[in-house]
């Protein structure tokens, strides 16, 4: 029940749609350095947590300890703005589902999709359930990436799982005719979910930029936790 | 030995496996004179290193048990224990410790902070002992301290700050650069006994200068003088760094960094000068007792001579002319025919040779005073026992000690290795508290219980080598537990009337799931069980834990509240309401949804980079669950979960798919539920052993 509540209440559920999140091949969260893709991206992987499916978290930013913290923070923000819960009951959950994430933190010039394979490939050969959801945190799209996003299709291909990126744009740098940021633009038919997270007045915008009928759709969220501003 | 403390220095070697610790050791033992000769660990010369005491050591190339030598540098006498590295002998490590006043934290200057330096690490602080890193191998390809430096800081939170710079690193390291003296120091001489002191390379003087500076910046926050010093812009001595680098690696509050390659005979002198300069002497450091006589209150132990005297039996060793006990003296002086008092059982003893060690070779002395660490001969007793002088009650805190996981059924071969077996079993049980061993009563046969499978892999071999005992030894088992998952009721009558005196007594209540072991609440009124009868309740309860009624393994976890009963007055005893309490549970246990648990390990796998995927599938196909990974140069650190269950032999598996380039260690971490499927194959394979039985 605990669990249904919470995944309601993410602020994933009303701005990309829980069922977008796993359906597709891969999504983007865009937005300048400092607003919050990497939280953004926590709550999706948690709403995949919440329903009991595995996530595999990839940071080519941050340690291990950190990628755990963010979670450990994610989910807390979540269960602060469901308003009370019984603290036993929410720490029994997070102790329930925590196992199924696995963060990996590779260096950039490590990165390497083929060790990703080997791990999902072991998914496979001990007859395991494969993670539903992997997040790539850090990927840096302002490079010709092409060669790395295609071994990405592949891996989405070969274990039906859905990758969603982080994406840095610039502060300098203008929104392209079609408002998205240059670095969607280059792989745009790549991606069938975008959105992008911009500051307003001490607010975040969360925009959808790619997603079927709710594109240009705009939401508030709140700086510090992430969650939907009810207005 | 030196009566005067301020020239003691009691200091242990830790680190990771393969890090160096030994060959360390070798290299202070031949510049202090205590040996001639250097010997390597796995050298060709087929030595082995002199630390490494034990044949079997010597043959594995790791150090097992601590050996305790003592050496003299600089007027000042220190004695070391070479501490394991493996994390299944880590009951070593954590006695070492205690006993220890500062440590030499060892890091390899290539794989820098590993698994194991984190465990030894917690224990440090645990113990709250100061220490020093030292970055060795620079010599070898890939050699980066300053990262290192930065892991220490990042990884274990230390305040880590470099004393030394590197003269040149991997095949081009010639020496150090002393930020304290700022002279550059090199090592001649066919073994590096020659430090030769030169002025500092002019190309990297702004370096060596840039480092000085920020350097004293940081140790200037634990003394006054030297901030004084700075903010007047007066002379910076060499005095005033060294007090400051002093205060606060003794209050834990920085970790000085030193650098160098132990094997290439490079910068360990300028390490034995920091062990003198900066970790503390027994004055520096406060002890604690219990005093046994006045409410276990916490007593302060001083190093004075003419006090009562309290020591501590850290380690026993079976030597060629019995028992051998390692001890501290933390207050007054033991002397050659003293009597002593054992204080956990009481028993008094005389204090016969008193010697002090010199790895397997022994010197003997008169007395032990208080900051020493020695060695006794014929005393019976078992480790961690504390020795007082008749006049006092103390005992030394008690250590952390962890229960076994593991267990294994041994067989002697023949009568002559079952008489040897059991002689082997006694010493080792006395010498390592997690190590033990009892007979099952059902099967006959003689269980060994411990930390793991080397662990236990290292005793049966050392039962063959040292006592000439061959054992067989079965499937190791794991130390499985039962508890309960819900509330259940009973209300049971135990009611015997069939001829003799009659039986009678009625208990009611409830079991409950709790974190503790077992407890017990004793919640009637009225006094519908007379209080006289209340123990022999709680005995029955507690007497059915220890073989859980679903699978006989020991129960765990449970709450036992009684708030109801009956007794007669003339049938019920105190036997009747012990098997009433004994039904009772059997009642309840069933309605609690009993479940099976199993220990869970704490897997850290390290693995070269291109290994990094296929270990995580190792993991996964062992109901692993892998909490993380990060990447380190060229290695990946994997940290995971994993049922003990499945990690049996897991050594050879990773060894055949990382082409024997990855490690791993592996720790007790917590006890969960097993899974359905698991705890139905465990029913039957119990099901199976009773059948054949």
């Amino acid at each position: 029940m605990l669990k249904k509540d919470l995944i309601l209440k993410s602020p994933v559920a009303k701005t990309i749609g829980i069922e977008n999140i796993k359906d597709g091949k891969f999504g983007a969260v865009i937005s300048r350095a400092g607003v919050g893709k990497t939280s953004f991206l926590v709550q999706v992987a948690l709403t995949r947590l919440l329903n009991d499916e595995k996530i595999l978290h990839v940071s080519l930013d941050d340690p291990m300890e950190k990628i755990n913290l963010r979670y450990h923070e994610g989910y807390t923000n979540l269960t602060d703005h469901i308003g009370y819960i019984d603290p036993q009951k929410a720490v029994r959950l997070w102790e329930d589902i925590k196992p199924n994430k696995v963060g990996i933190s590779y260096n950039e010039s490590t990165f390497d999709t083929a060790k990703i394979r080997d791990y999902l490939k072991s998914f496979k050969k001990a007859g395991l359930t494969l993670p539903s959801v992997m997040i790539i945190d850090g990927l840096n799209f302002d490079k010709d990436i092409s060669t790395v996003l295609e071994a990405l299709e592949n891996l989405n291909q070969e274990f039906s799982i859905v990758i969603w990126f982080s994406m840095k744009n610039h502060r300098e740098e203008d929104l392209c005719e079609n408002g998205f940021p240059i670095q969607l633009e280059t792989y745009k038919d790549r991606f069938d979910k975008a959105i992008l997270l911009q500051p307003v007045k001490n607010k975040i915008e969360a925009i959808i930029l790619k997603d079927g009928d709710r594109t240009d759709q705009k939401f508030r969220l709140n700086p510090s936790t992430m969650m939907i501003i009810e207005e | 030995m030196i009566r005067d403390l301020k020239k003691v220095r009691n200091i242990g070697i830790s680190a990771h496996i393969d890090s160096g610790k030994t060959t360390l050791t070798e290299r202070i033992l031949f510049y202090t004179d205590r040996i001639h000769k250097i010997n390597e660990v796995r050298g060709k010369d087929g030595t082995g290193a002199i630390m490494d005491s034990m044949e079997l050591e010597r043959e594995r190339g790791i150090t097992i048990a601590s050996a305790a030598t003592y050496c003299e540098w600089d007027k000042h006498n220190i004695n070391i224990i070479d501490t394991p590295g493996h994390v299944d002998f880590t009951v070593e490590v954590e006695r070492s410790l205690r006993v220890l006043d500062g440590v030499v934290l060892i890091l390899c200057s290539v794989s820098g902070v590993q698994s194991q330096s984190i465990t030894v690490d917690q224990q440090m602080k645990r113990y709250k002992v100061p220490c020093i890193a030292y970055v060795n191998k620079c010599d070898r390809s890939g050699a980066n301290p300053v990262k290192v430096s930065g892991q220490l800081r990042d990884k274990l939170g230390h305040n880590s700050i470099m004393l030394q710079l590197p003269i040149g690193l991997e095949d081009k390291h010639e020496g150090i650069i002393d930020l304290v003296s700022m002279k550059a120091n090199y090592f001649e001489g066919e073994n590096g006994e020659n430090v030769v002191i030169k002025d500092i390379p002019a190309e990297m003087m702004e370096d060596a200068e840039m480092a000085r500076e920020e350097m004293i910046d940081a140790v200037s926050l634990f003394s006054e003088d030297l901030t004084d010093a700075i903010l007047e812009e007066k002379e910076i001595t060499e005095e005033l760094i060294m007090q400051a680098v002093r205060t606060g690696t003794i209050e834990r509050q920085m970790t000085p960094v030193f650098l160098g390659s132990a094997y290439k005979n490079k910068a360990v002198q300028p390490l034995m000068d920091a062990v003198i300069n900066y970790l503390p002497s027994p004055l520096d450091i406060e002890n604690e007792a219990i005093d046994l006589d006045n409410n276990e209150e916490a007593v302060i132990l001083e190093s004075n001579f003419d006090k009562p005297t309290v020591a501590l039996a850290f380690k026993l060793e079976d030597g060629q002319y019995g028992q051998l006990t390692y001890i501290r003296v933390y207050q007054g002086c033991i002397y050659k025919g003293d009597t002593l008092i054992n204080s956990r059982d009481g028993k008094k003893m005389k204090a016969g040779r008193l010697i002090r060690m010199h790895s397997a070779q022994t010197e003997e002395v008169e007395a032990i005073p208080a900051g020493h660490i020695g060695a006794m001969f014929g005393v019976d007793c078992a480790s961690g026992d504390t020795f007082v002088s008749p006049q006092i009650n103390y005992a030394m805190l008690s250590m952390h000690i962890m229960e076994p996981v593991i267990s294994l059924s041994i067989v002697p071969k023949d009568n002559k290795a079952q008489i040897n077996m059991s002689k082997a079993l006694n010493r080792f049980t006395k010498e390592d508290p997690t190590f033990r061993t009892y007979m099952d009563h059902e099967t006959g046969d003689t269980i060994i219980q411990g930390m793991g499978e080397l662990h236990l892999e290292v005793y049966v071999e050392r039962m063959k080598r040292e006592y000439d005992a061959e054992v067989e030894t079965g499937q190791p088992r794991v130390a499985y537990r039962e508890t309960i998952t819900r509330k259940a009721l009973f209300n049971y009558t135990h009611k015997k009337q069939t001829g003799g005196a009659g039986q009678f007594g009625r208990v009611a209540g409830f079991i409950e799931p709790c974190e503790e072991e077992f407890e017990f609440t004793n919640k009637i009124t009225g006094g519908r069980i007379p209080t006289q009868y209340i123990p022999a309740c709680e005995k029955g309860f507690q007497g059915c834990m220890n073989k859980g009624p679903k699978l006989e393994f020991p129960v765990t976890g449970i709450k036992v509240t009684i708030d109801d009963g009956a007794f007669h007055a003339v049938d019920s005893s105190e036997m009747a309401f012990q098997s009433a309490a004994r039904g009772a549970f059997l009642e309840a246990y069933v309605k609690a949804k009993p479940v099976i648990k199993e220990p869970i390990m704490k897997v850290v796998i390290e693995t070269p980079n291109e290994f990094q995927g296929g270990c995580m599938g190792l993991i996964n196909q062992r109901r692993g669950i892998i909490q993380g990974s990060q990447e380190e140069g060229v290695m990946s650190v994997i940290e995971s979960q994993v049922p003990l269950s499945d990690m049996f032999g897991f050594s050879t598996v990773l060894r055949s798919a990382t082409q024997g380039k990855a490690q791993f260690t592996m720790e007790f971490s917590t006890y969960k539920k097993v899974p359905q499927s698991i705890a139905e194959e465990i029913a039957r394979k119990k099901q199976e052993e009773k059948n054949n039985n």
